[in-house]
């Protein structure tokens, strides 16, 4: 088993409802892996018993090759890890909340608090209660009391939550860095499929507990629907044309929007759309090949599964 | 050992910085201090009769002399410390949940245990520092008041029976850090406290408060009108057994159950 992060058939339930099920996931050193579900699939949950927070009621967790147990202790050296909104003790500041995450876990070097500290760009509330840190704020302080050990595993549930579009890039851009960089392998949980496809190589699709999905960055890439859309002057005569000549053509219910086509010879030949409309004495005015929006192609997924959209 | 000592210096760094050691000091300062206006009260006789009913009251506490004196610190630590040192565990133990810092101790490279361990020791150091500033200012207040019979065997023997009374309340607060572990926060654990102060106290005028663990500390004191006894073994053993059941059964919990 080379993998890092490493579940069997890990299950969680709780009496008739289960909140993970037979959920495998695997980790390769130095990866990315998006987790990604809608709120109550299963996501934090996997995490708390990758943690040991909480006990598999079957299945089996390994990180770095060992097993996750209440004993075995040691292997919290090597992981980082931030569940949920992070909350740290109010009547502290940034810094003592850092140092005391040091003392916990035996750091006797306390140049980790000013790096991290620096890294996060913290240094401006250093001195700050953290009861009078902002949301994203707070945020960071989560984050840097997960990256103070230097961990070679990240287990990071919604890190981004919170930040405001700036503190998400900064973040990103750690974590790509970390992985590639430094060989860091990172777990990192999100409702938000968008933010996810921007760092993950590989992506596992969680929905009511199951794992419907696991999906390489590329693979993703081409599972994503093109749709052409294209307008022109006289909407109706564009739309009888392209049916006439045995195009699918549909419509969505907003006044003016364009018409759209998803069939794969439309979208792979506009040119052809384009000189068949000329021809007929409709010039189109909108061409365009759009790509699926990753949300949609997340809420499809978990359409195609059978789920709700929202729980 | 080196984790314990760590773990315990960042249980007090947690304690000190918040308001709890301020707030339980100023509440047990009224303890020697409310001790003294009764013993003044009782010394005083006119000024009694002019506050009415605090002498009345200040009667039923016996006479203005050391043994009464501090048969009162001892009995107010034995009922008040229930409701104090409980608050100081179920403080310690509860914020974790109420504040939900408990995830960030529970993947560490140390164990549950020595994180429950130094969190009972740091309420215990706490709730032992009080009690011996409790102690340290009714002395002063005693030689203040210059309570008569206070010959030097009558206030050790005094000293010896708070120390035991305190102790033993110390001892049994333990269960109520298991009830803020599984109440996950400090409401359960303050409404343990109250029901088995309740408890307590039916339980003492039923004749059975040796055998009830939180009423065995104010029978020590000499709370039922007894003269300050020596702990019966079965009521020790009672005691000790609670106090075992509260600290083993709080690191069980925290290291078997769910805690997310």
């Amino acid at each position: 088993m080379n993998d890092v992060i490493y579940t069997e058939n890990l299950t969680k339930a709780y009496g008739q409802t289960f909140a993970v099920n037979n959920v495998d996931l695997s980790v390769a050193k130095g990866e990315i892996y998006g987790f990604l579900g809608l709120n109550g699939a299963g996501k934090t949950t996997t995490i708390q018993m990758l943690l040991g927070m909480i006990t598999p009621t079957s299945g089996t967790c390994y990180l770095n090759g060992e097993k996750v147990h209440s004993k075995n202790k040691d292997i919290w050296r090597h992981v980082g890890y931030m569940v949920e909104t992070p909350y740290s003790y109010p009547e502290l500041t940034v810094r003592e909340n850092l140092d005391v995450i040091c003392k916990l876990r035996g750091i006797r070097d306390k140049s980790c608090v000013d790096w991290i500290i620096k890294n996060l760009q913290l240094e401006a509330y250093a001195a700050k209660k953290a009861k009078h840190l902002s949301m994203g704020n707070n945020q960071r302080l989560g984050i840097a009391k997960a990256l103070l050990h230097h961990p070679p595993i990240l287990i990071l549930d919604e890190p981004t939550n919170g930040l405001d579009p700036a503190g998400i890039v900064e973040v990103r851009q750690l974590l790509k860095e970390l992985a590639q960089n430094k060989g860091v392998t990172i777990l990192i949980s999100s409702h938000k499929l968008d933010e996810i496809s921007k760092i993950a190589t590989n992506i596992a699709i969680i929905h009511q507990g199951i794992l419907i999905k696991k999906i390489s960055g590329e693979q993703l890439e081409k599972q994503l629907h093109k749709t052409l859309l294209l307008d022109g002057k006289n909407r109706l005569a564009i739309k009888h044309t392209l049916l006439t000549a045995g195009y699918k053509v549909t419509t969505n219910n907003e006044e003016n929007s364009p018409l759209q086509m998803k069939e794969a010879n439309a979208v792979h030949d506009p040119g052809k759309i384009a000189t068949l409309l000329v021809n007929a004495g409709y010039p189109p005015t909108l061409l365009q090949v759009v790509k699926e929006d990753l949300e949609m192609y997340f809420l499809r997924t978990i359409q195609e599964f059978g789920g709700d959209q929202h729980e | 050992m080196n984790k314990l000592f760590a773990s315990i210096s960042v249980e007090f760094k947690k304690l000190f910085h918040s308001k709890i050691p301020l707030i339980t000091l100023l509440t047990f300062m009224l303890i020697p201090f409310i001790g003294g206006f009764f013993m003044f009260v009782l010394k005083h006789p006119d000024f009694a009769e002019a506050l009415g009913f605090i002498s009345t009251k200040a009667q039923i506490i016996g006479s203005a002399d050391w043994p009464s004196y501090l048969s009162l610190l001892a009995q107010a630590i034995s009922i008040g410390g229930l409701i104090i040192f409980g608050f100081i565990i179920s403080w310690i133990f509860g914020r974790e949940y109420s504040d939900r810092t408990i995830k960030d101790l529970l993947a560490l490279p140390l164990s549950r245990s020595t994180i429950v361990l130094a969190k009972f020791l740091t309420s215990f150091i706490w709730c032992l520092m009080l009690s011996l500033f409790v102690l340290l200012v009714g002395l002063l207040v005693g030689m203040m008041l210059d309570l008569p019979q206070g010959s030097k065997g009558i206030v050790a023997e005094g000293i010896i029976v708070f120390a035991v009374c305190a102790t033993l309340t110390v001892l049994l607060s333990t269960p109520v850090a298991l009830v803020a572990s599984i109440g996950r926060g400090y409401l359960s654990p303050l409404g343990f406290m109250i029901f088995t102060l309740i408890l307590a106290q039916i339980v003492a005028v039923a004749g059975y408060g040796a055998y009830f663990p939180w009423s065995i500390p104010a029978l020590a004191s000499g709370a039922a009108g007894n003269k300050a006894y020596i702990v019966e073994e079965v009521s020790l053993i009672i005691l000790l057994f609670t106090s075992a059941f509260g600290l083993l059964s709080t690191m069980l919990w925290w290291r078997l159950a769910d805690q997310c």
